[in-house]
């Protein structure tokens, strides 16, 4: 349940940004999530919602992108999407660290992201008053 | 009730580039900064709870304590009884209770860090918290990751959580003695762990008769 401290960081950064931004009402919130990353997107989304109620992020959505994994291989010069296992009983596809051209041991260049990419705002500045 | 409607220019998207893991990254970046100034090597034992860490840690510390200096950081929800039979062996331990946390991070690590005397430590054997998922994604500034399973563990313990083993360097396959009772072959789990990285070093242990604790040792050293 690593997912509950990455929404606190979460949330703490966006709360950071509010009180910064007080004429501004966060509408959505986009991140980027990548393929090696252990991180169950649903999860986060209610650890999210949770610690945002009662802040003025309750009611923000959180949009959550994935990031395919791109790997490299040192040993053949192969880079691109990896290899996945077919037959390990899984439901869903496993990735490997093994080169699909020589074998190998292959690098991760992309894949590891957890991150803010943007937010979506309302200038409640300019916008009518009710 | 009054529906509001923000007008398209009232609405707009900043980027906003901030990584949620960078705060602990930073902070094992800090870690092995410091370790790397005196010339110790942090290792980072990764597995289920049960696998054999402890057992496997204390069979380490007994074989190289002599010859090197070693100190143990020992992760925990709540018990201090892994720390405790440690201590027994005469090496500085750090207790590290997580509460309720489900892995170590470098931020806790790094008050370890500050409680005892680095310099006159070869290695730290970092225990992790006893959970297959989390401990992946923080980095603690160790030189290396060792995730211990054991044959008890059934078939198909690579297969069920293989996202543990992208990140490590070395795997221990504990247990061996009892593979035969289990009905599981060592050298599938081999095959498994080397399917899904082809060069990470696997080690076959018993901690209970000595088997493949010295080739741990060795690889340790080698570092």
């Amino acid at each position: 349940m690593h997912e509950l401290s990455i929404a606190s960081g979460l949330v703490e950064k966006l709360l950071e940004f509010s009180a910064h931004n007080p004429e501004r009402t966060i509408l959505e919130v986009r991140l980027e999530i990548g393929e090696l990353s252990h991180i169950d997107s649903e999860q986060l989304r209610f650890c999210y919602e949770s610690i945002a109620k009662e802040t003025p992020l309750e009611g923000s959505i959180l949009t959550i992108a994935r990031v395919p994994a791109i790997v490299s291989c040192p040993h053949c010069t192969y880079r691109g999407r990896p290899d996945y296992w077919d037959e390990a009983l899984a439901i869903a596809p496993v990735m490997t660290m093994r080169c699909p051209h020589c074998g190998k041991a292959v690098e991760a260049e992309q894949g590891h992201e957890c991150a803010i990419k943007s937010v979506r705002l309302l200038d409640t500045h300019t916008a009518p008053s009710v | 009730m009054i529906k509001l409607e923000a007008q398209p220019d009232e609405i707009y998207d900043i980027e906003l580039e901030h990584s949620l893991l960078e705060a602990n990254e930073k902070l094992a970046r800090q870690n092995r900064a410091l370790l790397d100034e005196h010339g110790t090597t942090a290792i980072d034992f990764m597995g289920a709870i049960g696998s054999g860490k402890t057992t496997l840690i204390t069979k380490l510390v007994e074989k190289l304590k002599n010859q090197c200096g070693v100190a143990v950081f020992n992760g925990d929800a709540t018990t201090s009884e892994d720390a405790d039979q440690i201590e027994k062996l005469g090496v500085p331990v750090v207790q590290i209770a997580t509460i309720n946390g489900c892995h170590l991070d470098a931020n806790l690590v790094g008050k370890g860090l500050r409680k005892i005397d680095i310099s006159k430590a070869k290695f730290i054997f970092i225990e992790n918290i006893g959970n297959l998922i989390c401990p992946a994604e923080f980095p603690l500034g160790s030189k290396a990751r060792v995730v211990v399973v054991s044959v008890t563990e059934g078939p198909w313990m690579v297969r069920k959580h293989p996202h543990m083993f992208l990140g490590a360097q070395i795997v221990v396959i504990n247990k061996i003695d009892l593979a035969d009772a289990m009905g599981v072959s060592v050298e599938a789990l081999i095959n498994d762990v080397h399917t899904l990285k082809p060069d990470i070093t696997v080690i076959p242990t018993s901690c209970k008769n000595g088997t493949g604790v010295d080739a741990v040792a060795q690889t340790l050293l080698a570092i």
